[in-house]
């Protein structure tokens, strides 16, 4: 009965397969295939999937209305991109020192680095709103980039940690021998080293603050909508432009899962295992 | 060739200076906050002309929440929410990370297909379940009358209860992903002679799994199941943009609640009091992540 056994399984898991990834893709697909239809294609009983119907209208449409997404993606860009690089240079600073520079109790600083990713946003928003709003930092670029850090900080620490550790001692100790001050060590051998690692932590950040909707909707009005913003009010507004609404989301999705799918070696390999290993 | 202590005071002092920047950022907008947030909760804030006036309030915010329907019920939703969805995703993301352990699923593609629902923005889930969702012209209501499955159609987010499992569907969708991707990587640490030792022992494909796979990825369980109810107990996206706590408040749940009360209602320090519960309960799951990842004693190497 091995074969039979054998053949069943077999069978079972390519079913498997195949049931998980109709599921996981099917709704992405249906987004994008109606983004690129006519809202008279969408409203039809049953949905008029003719292939002649393609269109982008919808695309320029949101394009060209002035409902925000543009200076929504314009926005995102910069926060994300500035989140990200401060992030990495002040999180890899600190990565190194708990890594190498024999900071007295770095394993529970790490910890606590650790723990304030499990921190409710809105724990911390609240106050930070107030403080904000008194200090003109609501609806800022600057405003929003340092509430970021407070998730996006965490997150470079550990990663950029756990490569730092992974250096060679040894090239260290040479460094040393020859005269390098513990900064030139960092600066000249560690970093240069260091760059892909940098580089795909920098994206993984750059992906999350990206995504971020709870504290933008509470801290941006109307100069630093992001992205996210302008698809929520889109879709609370004018929620019958099935087609715009769905190119809006199909357009604000595009970069965060291209970066995820050219980075991925990374993002399972780096972060995914990071997050099983202490 | 510097001497030893001198260099190692070097480094130590580097490392002051190194730490200094992220340990100040952190002050500023963890540090400060949440030790703010539990003083708010016991003062009353009033918006007094152009500012705020504060006065102490004592544990009326507290009082409160013991005295309000909606928060039991919030409490009681966020609860049955994270445990729906906890469990759910754990059990979909093994099976998927099963499949994909398999050598007929080790194909990078299946992957890549993990990290479509990972990396989409929540808020484009959000919309696009919103889409599926739609009454009228929703895929959903067309599959289903398509198949004969129904007759009318059904308003999804209509429904007290129905909306709130609908929420949780699109919910654990984009969550599967990363999990599913967590227990793969536990079940790719352990090692294949396991296996092969017991099967030669003559052990079932059951006993192995039950043997040595589930106890060689018990670690990743704890964590997967702690993040995953962090995750789950914030949920925000999905209600603002499906529901907005419609229909009769009926998914309005806690994280929810705590900004309606702070930034609608402008009840800053009831609203805080809400948003420190949440924080109590995502501090005992955060205590048990740690605990899961803390160094084990560090085993003899057999030799």
């Amino acid at each position: 009965m091995p074969i039979i056994q054998r053949f069943l399984t077999r069978f079972f898991i390519r079913f498997g397969l195949i049931t998980f990834m109709l599921l996981a893709l099917g709704p992405v697909i249906w987004a994008v295939v109606t983004s690129l239809l006519p809202l008279s294609s969408l409203t039809s009983h049953p949905i008029d999937l003719n292939p002649a119907n393609v269109t982008v209208e919808n695309y320029i449409l949101v394009f060209a209305s002035s409902r925000g997404l543009v200076s929504g993606l314009i926005n995102s860009l910069i926060i994300a991109t500035f989140t990200s690089a401060v992030g990495l240079v002040i999180g890899s600073m600190a990565a190194y020192a708990l890594a190498r520079l024999n900071m007295p109790n770095s394993s529970r600083i790490l910890m606590m680095i650790l723990a304030t990713q499990m921190f409710p946003g809105i724990v911390i928003v609240i106050p930070l709103f107030l403080v904000m709003s008194r200090t003109g930092l609501v609806d800022t670029h600057f405003g929003l980039i340092i509430v970021y850090l407070s998730f996006i900080l965490p997150i470079v620490i550990w990663i950029l940690k756990g490569f730092f550790e992974s250096v060679p001692m040894e090239l260290e100790r040479a460094a040393a021998v020859d005269g390098a001050s513990p900064f030139q060590t960092f600066r000249y051998i560690v970093l240069p080293i260091s760059l892909p690692p940098l580089f795909a932590t920098g994206v993984f950040a750059f992906i999350e603050a990206w995504n971020e909707f709870f504290f933008a909707i509470i801290l941006t009005r109307i100069h630093v909508k992001t992205a996210s913003i302008a698809i929520a009010e889109f879709s609370g507004q004018y929620q019958t432009l099935y087609g715009q609404m769905l190119a809006s989301a199909v357009l604000a999705s595009i970069p965060v899962v291209a970066l995820a799918i050219i980075f991925r070696r990374f993002i399972l390999e780096g972060f995914v295992e990071g997050a099983i290993k202490a | 060739m510097q001497t030893t202590n001198e260099y190692n005071r070097k480094r130590y002092r580097l490392g002051l200076w190194f730490v200094a920047p992220a340990v100040f950022v952190l002050l500023i907008v963890l540090a400060y906050p949440i030790f703010a947030s539990l003083v708010l909760s016991f003062l009353r804030v009033r918006f007094a002309g152009q500012g705020l006036s504060f006065e102490f309030n004592g544990l009326n915010n507290y009082a409160d929440l013991l005295r309000k329907d909606l928060f039991r019920e919030a409490l009681f939703r966020s609860v049955y929410y994270t445990v729906i969805e906890v469990v759910s995703v754990i059990v979909l993301a093994l099976l998927v990370a099963l499949m994909l352990n398999h050598p007929l699923g080790r194909s990078a593609f299946y992957r890549v297909v993990l990290l479509v629902p990972w990396a989409l923005a929540p808020v484009a889930n959000a919309v696009l379940w919103k889409w599926i969702y739609n009454a009228n012209y929703g895929i959903l209501n067309q599959a289903l009358r398509g198949l004969g499955a129904i007759e009318e159609n059904i308003i999804w987010l209509g429904k007290p209860w129905l909306a709130l499992n609908m929420i949780l569907v699109a919910d654990i969708w984009k969550a599967v992903p990363f999990i599913a991707l967590l227990i793969l990587a536990g079940l790719q640490n352990i090692p294949s002679y396991l296996y092969k030792a017991a099967r030669l022992d003559g052990a079932n494909a059951w006993q192995q799994f039950v043997h040595i796979t589930l106890p060689g990825i018990k670690t990743t369980f704890v964590i997967s199941i702690v993040l995953q109810s962090i995750w789950a107990l914030k949920v925000f996206d999905l209600i603002y943009v499906l529901t907005k706590g419609s229909p009769a408040d009926s998914t309005v749940l806690l994280n929810y609640l705590s900004w309606r009360e702070t930034f609608s209602n402008l009840d800053i320090g009831y609203g805080a009091a809400i948003a420190n519960v949440l924080f109590a309960l995502m501090l005992m799951l955060a205590l048990v992540y740690i605990r899961a990842l803390r160094p084990r004693q560090p085993q003899a190497q057999g030799g």
